[in-house]
């Protein structure tokens, strides 16, 4: 529909309520509108809080995490480990803290961050409560389920050593 | 996410997800009033019912890496979803918040959603959707943005 059509079929507020038509600006405009909105924002910024600022990181690791999670790529890099880690260091400087504000043993906290143990799920629901429910458990279980989905495919050895208890296996033609 | 059925009033739950290649066969201007083949090297998203195939809302986004910021290229709702009629309400309120979700994934405490409005339509959208006035263009930082967030609970 050419937008004059439009412009003649809805009123201005049905427009905005279901349209935003694409607006080609000439190199000067752009330049100028750009100029306008890097003005605009930056004189906002001074007026966010310390609180917005922290939800808007927790947001970000939120959001990255569940993206991943739905992701068909698997990369060790991004491991549940991983994004505890960035967790934790958007509010705290010392991990003994954070693990004595989940009632975690200081210990246990570090070979999970190690990846030397993987999380149960108290801890995981804990985590979701001490976000004040930003990141759900689920996003948490999520990634953490993709890390195990690998690692059950990837480890042959342990395949093998299980292969000697398994009898009247279903045979097919 | 949802949006309102609105001959019941009931809310639904909506998936937003990218637009594909051939998705684009099915996306017709006389069904959601624009060219959309023009918006490929954007990323475009399609709103849809949890339990349904059909895409009710479009959105193609470009991304101002080096400002922090994602613009709204272009945003419809389908015809259908469009005017007095409408079936759903909340299609293009939830593809706006989507892209607050692009623009926090990227950029953080940074992030800014812009778009550049027909100038009879700039007071509308700063109306209805909270947005702020940058001259030329409307937007939402941080505190619009965190309200688009809950608001459709993201």
């Amino acid at each position: 529909m050419k937008t004059k059509a439009i412009n003649n079929t809805y009123t201005l507020s049905e427009l905005a309520d279901s349209v935003v038509f694409k607006n080609t600006l000439s190199i000067e405009e752009a330049k100028e509108a750009a100029e306008q909105l890097a003005e605009a924002r930056k004189k906002n910024r001074d007026n966010f809080t310390e609180s917005q600022k922290l939800y808007a990181k927790v947001l970000q690791l939120r959001f990255l995490m569940e993206d991943y999670a739905k992701s068909e790529v698997y990369n060790d890099e991004l491991s549940f480990a991983f994004f505890l880690k960035q967790y934790i260091k958007l509010s705290y400087k010392i991990n003994k803290y954070f693990a004595n504000d989940i009632n975690l043993k200081e210990t246990e906290l570090s070979l999970i961050l190690n990846r030397h143990r993987l999380p149960n799920e108290k801890t995981i629901v804990r985590l979701e409560l001490h976000s004040s429910n930003t990141i759900p458990a689920i996003s948490w279980y999520r990634v953490l389920e993709k890390e195990k989905e690998f690692q059950l495919q990837a480890n042959t050895k342990f395949k093998q050593k299980q292969n000697r208890f398994v009898k009247n296996r279903l045979q097919f033609d | 996410m949802n949006i309102t059925y609105l001959k019941t009033g009931e809310k639904k739950d909506v998936i937003i997800e990218l637009v594909k290649d051939p998705d684009y066969k099915g996306i017709k201007k006389n069904k959601y009033h624009f060219n959309w083949n023009g918006e490929k090297s954007n990323t475009v998203f399609k709103l849809r019912l949890l339990d349904d195939k059909e895409i009710l809302g479009l959105v193609s986004l470009k991304e101002f890496p080096t400002e922090k910021r994602i613009e709204i290229s272009l945003l419809a709702s389908s015809v259908d979803n469009t005017g007095k009629n409408k079936i759903y309400e909340g299609i293009a309120g939830a593809l706006i918040a989507h892209a607050c979700r692009e623009a926090i994934k990227l950029f953080a405490i940074d992030a800014c959603v812009s778009l550049t409005p027909k100038t009879k339509l700039k007071k509308h959208y700063i109306e209805k959707y909270g947005m702020k006035d940058a001259g030329k263009q409307v937007y939402l930082d941080l505190d619009c943005i965190i309200n688009f967030v809950n608001k459709y609970e993201i």
